[in-house]
């Protein structure tokens, strides 16, 4: 078991891990140093658990002073705030998921900002979602936006305040690893994805981009309260940042209509 | 007469000149334009098709036909976001 310092958007996680060799928990977590600052989460992973992902259906039971949300490769044992947990889990697959899961339910309940199914690039130190339904070409967009510094591939981590969005660096990739930790953006747009023969951009209505992005986000509770606390949040979303229908081909020349 | 009131557990947001009602138990989501919105907040307390027509003719200064009024609570109870009060 050792323990170390790591970053996630903007908060400082403290991990503890057994030592497994078919773990590599640095994927997620880089070492950071030891700036003495009190973890806003503390994470103990341990292996060994369950079995190999089946399905992505979440039992999640909540008590006075605990949360749990299990699934075939992973559970999850968090105190009501999501400061503190214990994951266990099966393989990799199990312990990307049940972070993204773990640090969704904290930054939902913090009311610090959500996470996006969806890639996003930067240009001009503007940072551009790419978001779509399965297949609409998130990975795609990602990979015709090289050599742009890529802050996600798969789910993106947004900030959101009444002042700024700001979109931080993601651990959680698909197919593109982070090359290293690329410096937090401030969020220009959100651009939805649809396959076409030729590229088009048509301004959302925000009613219409507020509805298209409630099932983009990652979100396991159901709530009452927090489901109230994600409406806000993207509310202020599509209220401080333009949302685009992106038709494009499959080409780098969509960036030509993004500014 | 009869009276209508909004049913629990539900999330309004208001963005432009719509609202977006969330049934956060059953997961549905209704659209209102601004004069459902309208309605839908004095739907927090009980309101007959009388006393909705009163407070939209006072609000906007319009006089609203009875079965527009009743075909809209008709649609609220179709989508389960009001009931009959008791």
């Amino acid at each position: 078991m050792f323990k170390y310092l790591s970053k996630m958007g903007e908060h400082t996680v403290e991990i503890s891990v057994a030592t497994s060799p078919s773990i590599h928990c640095e994927k997620f977590f880089g070492k950071i140093e030891n700036t003495f600052q009190v973890p806003d989460l503390k994470v103990n992973i341990l292996t060994s658990y369950g079995s190999s992902f089946t399905d992505y259906e979440v039992s999640i039971k909540k008590q006075v002073d605990k949360i749990t949300f299990q699934r075939s490769d992973y559970l999850i044992e968090s105190t009501p705030d999501y400061t503190s947990a214990t994951i266990h889990v099966h393989d990799e697959l199990a312990l990307k998921h049940a972070l993204m899961n773990l640090y969704s339910s904290y930054i939902v309940y913090h009311n610090w900002g959500l996470i996006i199914h969806s890639s996003c690039a930067v240009q001009n130190g503007k940072a551009h979602i790419f978001a779509g339904h399965s297949g609409a070409g998130k990975s795609t967009a990602a990979r015709l936006s090289e050599p742009r510094d890529l802050l996600s591939d798969e789910a993106t981590i947004v900030k959101i305040t009444e002042d700024e969005i700001t979109v931080f660096d993601s651990p959680f990739r698909s197919e593109l690893q982070s090359t290293g930790y690329q410096q937090p953006s401030p969020l220009g747009g959100i651009q939805l994805l649809h396959q076409a023969d030729t590229n088009r951009l048509e301004k959302t209505r925000k009613p219409d981009a507020l509805l298209s992005l409630m099932d983009k986000v990652f979100y396991w509770s159901h709530d009452p309260v927090e489901t109230q606390r994600i409406m806000g949040l993207l509310r202020t979303l599509v209220e401080k940042v333009p949302v685009y229908e992106l038709y494009f081909r499959k080409d780098p020349t969509f960036w030509e209509l993004i500014s | 007469m009869v009276q209508f009131i909004q049913k629990n557990s539900f999330d309004a947001t208001h963005i432009e000149d719509e609202w977006i009602i969330l049934d956060t138990e059953q997961f549905t989501v209704t659209r209102l334009n601004e004069l459902g919105g309208f309605c839908w907040l004095k739907l927090q307390e009980a309101q007959s098709v009388d006393t909705l027509r009163e407070a939209i003719d006072q609000e906007f200064g319009a006089v609203c036909e009875k079965t527009s009024i009743d075909n809209f609570l008709s649609d609220l109870m179709k989508c389960g976001l009001i009931s009959h009060a008791i």
